[in-house]
């Protein structure tokens, strides 16, 4: 613990105790009937369960805060899973969720993120936090989200039935492990150290005192704090091991003293030691023979809260070169006269702009020249290196298939994808290729018009390899006339990176010639 | 300014996924919490950029049990929010769907479907959820849930998706597919002043007696369709609330009788206000000898062999729906008495099919095109179809 933790908790340490105020004697109110939800008492918990120590605690570090710290306890929030210890927001009366099997941490994640003004806590059991939600802790302590998670721990599924869970010592019993726990069980505050938390403690039930002064550093931390408060569960657990063993099944408050002496017996108070060596110790009959209490862990890291909002400047940038794009867009004339149905295959490799290039088609015809277009792209594994694919649909009129039927339009920047498209062209369909990366076969298609240029070439000579697509599109539009220039021009400028646009419009503008002469030959 | 803030008025050439989160943001999401998953990703990422714009959080989670847990929570926070996802995704969200529902809880849930079963075809198309989107999530509800044809269209229903979550303090699911989240069309972005947005029936601070105050109110003059005001946490109403059976209060009640009270009001909320959820566009119905039900990408791409089937002098009427649930029965049960057969194109081996035949109830024929995922429809077949139905149409 650091030296400044350390004085803190010294200075909670001395500040007194609260005790009940003589009105609330008079009057015959428990201190604490404002946070409970008395109609919903009696509450559902056995005799002798460490549940309603650790709801008393929970409650007066609350009650503590309110009074010395001037918490507004309107803005609370307690969040619990399912399980004995889930039951506990249900009888709170705070702002009160009760979720899921393990789901507490996400749903609190939910909470805290949206509104950052709740002091939003999760209380909920070993099996909800550590079992079925342990996902959910690690990343929540991974982000240091700005919640506490009190996750009791009475070393077994108490709600079924006493079943082995992830918290069990090695070798202690359970309805599902009479033989024995042959599993290793979680050391929950060196899991929650480990995974990132900032706070990091755990007590019995018995250290009631120490708890409520850890609870109450727990909740004021800004970070993800995580208290484990070790409790018996008279019922199950003490039914089946040595800690409340051959005692009158019948007598559940007898049991759970006798835990409370056991953990008096076993219980360590090894305050700021490494969270690795805050051990639960067993025998070999699964007795439980140490169990290290104390707080292990106490540092000031900036939470998620702050993590997120120090972006936003840097997002607001992004938005501003956005819509800074949209507002200087030109209007252009609607294309003259009526398009029919279009189909154009793009081919080539990865890394040669197939997308980009299929983009820009459909981007000039649809935003510039008022065309309906439509571009989709061939996903899964042809799409990873091999011959990349991409189709874009024009037309005057309503695109109803978007898929290719009968490509009238193809343009070509590699051997491979030359090979894999060219039979789809339709019968007198125009196909355009990169001249010095395609090396037409004897038997090549005569049925079709094939026209090529060196557009890599033209590209490097310009001075950006990266620009042969370009080149394609400028010869593209000059063969073709499907959209008109300016509008392949202006979803250009609009489409590349910005120090790209005017050597990119060069190279359109090499290939748009080379197309018209072509053309006119 | 600050109104300006963030806004993206105009025509976009956009990928479906993308407007579907401009939609969102129009709307007013300001929370988005999902997970990776293909080929729903484009929108986590077009939110991650997006929601810090507009001064909203985006959090990546752990799974998609926590992404939907978390859009829980932010929505008690007051704030609108949103997950998307597909398949194998949509199956780990159903548990937290389904709190969502039992809570009221308004949020929106895409699932941009892919072919399954288990990992399926991550890349490809597939409407093979949408029996999933009616039942998957354990006991008795009623959802709601949209289906678009188009990047425009998803933009559009996301924002639809939220106005009906609001109202119905429910949550809302869009049922789009790869085929549309992964097609880039012209998107028109208009100005919000333009948009109906919704938000929920909601209490303040000091508008109730703490006291008198019940988080599930029963309609003061006995509309089934009444939707109870919502109270966000930090109120100072203290609510409760829970997964487990309850009462008005939020009170675990665990009998008979509140089971029954509790489930028919959350379904009476959505069947009592059937005209206004059920959004279907329908064409040349009158006289059809037979009608095309379909939906999303599957009832777009229809639209070619119909206008071929018309042309071959078939009587083809179309019915697209575009909330696929709830079920428009009484449309279809009422159609079967006067057309002489359905044909339902759907990219799956007949889920909505059983639903029209269900409907139909004998009083039409019913044929389905099917196929699992991996492409959309060939329209060859659709015509095929069409051909045999009117066929058997008019030999009856
Ligand atoms: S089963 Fe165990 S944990 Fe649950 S209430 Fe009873 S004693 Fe407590």
């Amino acid at each position: 613990m650091s030296a400044e933790a350390m004085e803190r908790s010294e200075r909670l340490r001395i500040m007194n105790y609260d005790t009940p105020a003589e009105s609330d004697w008079e009057t015959g109110l428990h201190p604490m009937d404002d946070l409970l939800r008395g109609e919903r008492l009696p509450h559902i918990w056995c005799q002798g369960c460490g549940l309603g120590t650790a709801l008393t605690s929970f409650i007066s570090s609350l009650k503590w805060l309110e009074k010395n710290q001037g918490w507004d306890l309107d803005k609370v929030a307690v969040v619990s899973g399912i399980g004995c210890t889930g039951r506990i927001a249900g009888y709170l009366r705070l702002d009160s969720f009760h979720t899921t099997h393990g789901r507490a941490i996400p749903f609190a994640t939910g909470l805290k993120i949206a509104n950052p003004e709740l002091k939003v806590i999760v209380i909920s059991g070993d099996g909800d936090i550590a079992g079925i939600g342990g996902n959910h802790l690690i990343h929540a302590a991974r982000r240091n989200l700005g919640i506490t998670v009190i996750c009791v721990n009475n070393f077994n599924y108490g709600m079924t039935g006493g079943q082995v869970g992830p918290t069990t010592p090695h070798e202690a019993r359970a309805v599902t492990a009479q033989y024995g726990n042959y599993e290793f069980p979680f050391n929950l505050p060196y899991l929650a150290a480990a995974s990132g938390a900032s706070f990091v403690a755990r007590w019995t039930v018995l250290h009631a005192r120490q708890l409520d002064w850890t609870l109450r550093k727990a909740l004021i931390h800004s970070g993800f704090s995580f208290v484990e408060i070790i409790a018996p569960c008279s019922t199950a657990y003490a039914r089946w091991n040595p800690e409340g063993k051959g005692l009158d099944p019948e007598n559940l408050r007898r049991r759970g003293l006798e835990v409370m002496k056991h953990y008096q017996k076993v219980g360590k108070t090894e305050q700021g030691i490494h969270p690795k060596d805050a051990h639960v110790k067993v025998n070999s009959s699964g007795e439980v023979i140490e169990i290290v209490e104390g707080e292990f862990l106490d540092e000031t890291r900036p939470d998620f809260k702050e993590a997120i909002d120090q972006r936003a400047t840097t997002a607001e940038k992004f938005w501003l070169s956005e819509k800074n794009a949209l507002d200087k867009r030109k209007k252009l004339p609607p294309k003259k006269g009526k398009v029919p149905r279009t189909e154009i295959q793009l081919g080539g490799f990865g890394g040669q702009g197939i997308m980009s290039a299929a983009k820009i088609i459909g981007m000039a015809a649809s935003i510039y020249n008022n065309l309906e277009a439509c571009f989709t792209q061939s996903y899964g594994p042809e799409a990873r290196g091999g011959a990349a694919g991409s189709q874009v649909v024009i037309s005057s009129t309503p695109i109803h298939h978007p898929h290719l039927t009968q490509p009238t339009s193809m343009i070509m920047m590699s051997q491979g994808a030359y090979e894999k498209y060219v039979a789809d062209l339709s019968p007198g369909g125009v196909l355009l290729i990169d001249d010095e990366l395609v090396d037409l076969p004897a038997e090549h298609r005569e049925d079709i018009k094939t026209f090529g240029i060196p557009a890599t070439k033209i590209a490097q000579d310009a001075g950006n390899n990266r620009a042969a697509n370009t080149a394609m599109l400028g010869f593209w539009t000059a063969v073709e006339g499907i959209v008109d220039k300016e509008a392949m021009q202006e979803s250009i400028a609009e489409s590349v990176p910005p120090k790209t646009v005017s050597i990119n419009l060069d190279v359109f503008e090499s290939g748009y010639k080379r197309g018209l002469d072509l053309v006119k030959k | 300014m600050s109104k300006e803030k963030g806004r993206l008025t105009g025509e976009h050439f956009m990928l479906g996924d993308h407007a579907c989160a401009e939609g969102a943001i129009l709307a007013g999401c300001r929370f988005f919490a999902g997970y990776p998953i293909t080929p729903a990703t484009e929108i986590a990422e077009r939110m991650s950029v997006r929601l810090p714009q507009v001064d909203g959080k985006y959090v990546q989670m752990e799974d998609e049990l926590a992404s939907m847990n978390a859009i829980l929570g932010a929505s008690w926070a007051g704030v609108k929010s949103m997950t998307a996802t597909s398949g194998p995704g949509f199956s780990l969200m159903m548990e937290n769907l389904g709190l969502g529902i039992m809570l009221e809880t308004p949020c929106v849930l895409v699932n941009v479907q892919r072919g399954g079963p288990s990992t399926g075809l991550p890349t490809l198309v597939g409407q093979q959820d949408m029996m999933q989107a009616k039942w998957g999530s354990h006991g008795d509800y009623e959802i709601i849930a949209l289906s678009p044809g188009s990047p425009q269209e998803l933009f559009d229903l996301t924002i639809r998706a939220f106005n009906l979550s609001e109202k119905y303090r429910t949550p809302v699911l869009v049922m789009t597919d790869a085929e549309v989240g992964h097609m880039t069309e012209k998107v028109v972005i208009p100005p919000p002043e333009e948009i109906e947005i919704l938000n929920r029936p909601q209490i303040y601070k000091g508008d109730v007696e703490p006291d008198h105050f019940r988080i599930y109110r029963e309609s003061p003059d006995g509309d089934p369709g009444y939707v109870s005001p919502m109270v966000k946490a930090g109120e100072g109403y203290r609510i409760h609330v829970t997964g487990l059976t309850h009462d008005e209060r939020g009170y675990p009640a665990m009998n008979a009788e509140a089971n029954e009270w509790n489930v028919s009001r959350l379904m009476e909320k959505i069947t009592a206000n059937l005209d206004d959820i059920i959004e279907l566009e329908t064409d040349k119905l009158r006289n059809a000898e037979v009608v095309v039900v379909s939906y999303g990408i599957s009832a777009r791409t229809s639209l070619w062999p119909i206008e071929q089937a018309r042309k071959e002098g078939i009587k083809v009427g179309y019915l697209r729906l575009i909330t696929v649930w709830p079920f428009p029965e009484d449309t279809i049960s009422k159609l079967a008495t006067k057309v002489g057969a359905f044909v339902v194109p759907e990219i799956n081996m007949g889920q909505i099919t059983r639903e029209v035949e269900r409907c139909a109830a004998g009083n039409a024929q019913v044929f389905g095109v099917h196929k699992p995922g991996g492409d959309i429809l060939d329209p060859g077949d659709v015509l095929d179809t069409i051909r045999k139905a009117a066929a058997v149409t008019q030999k009856n």
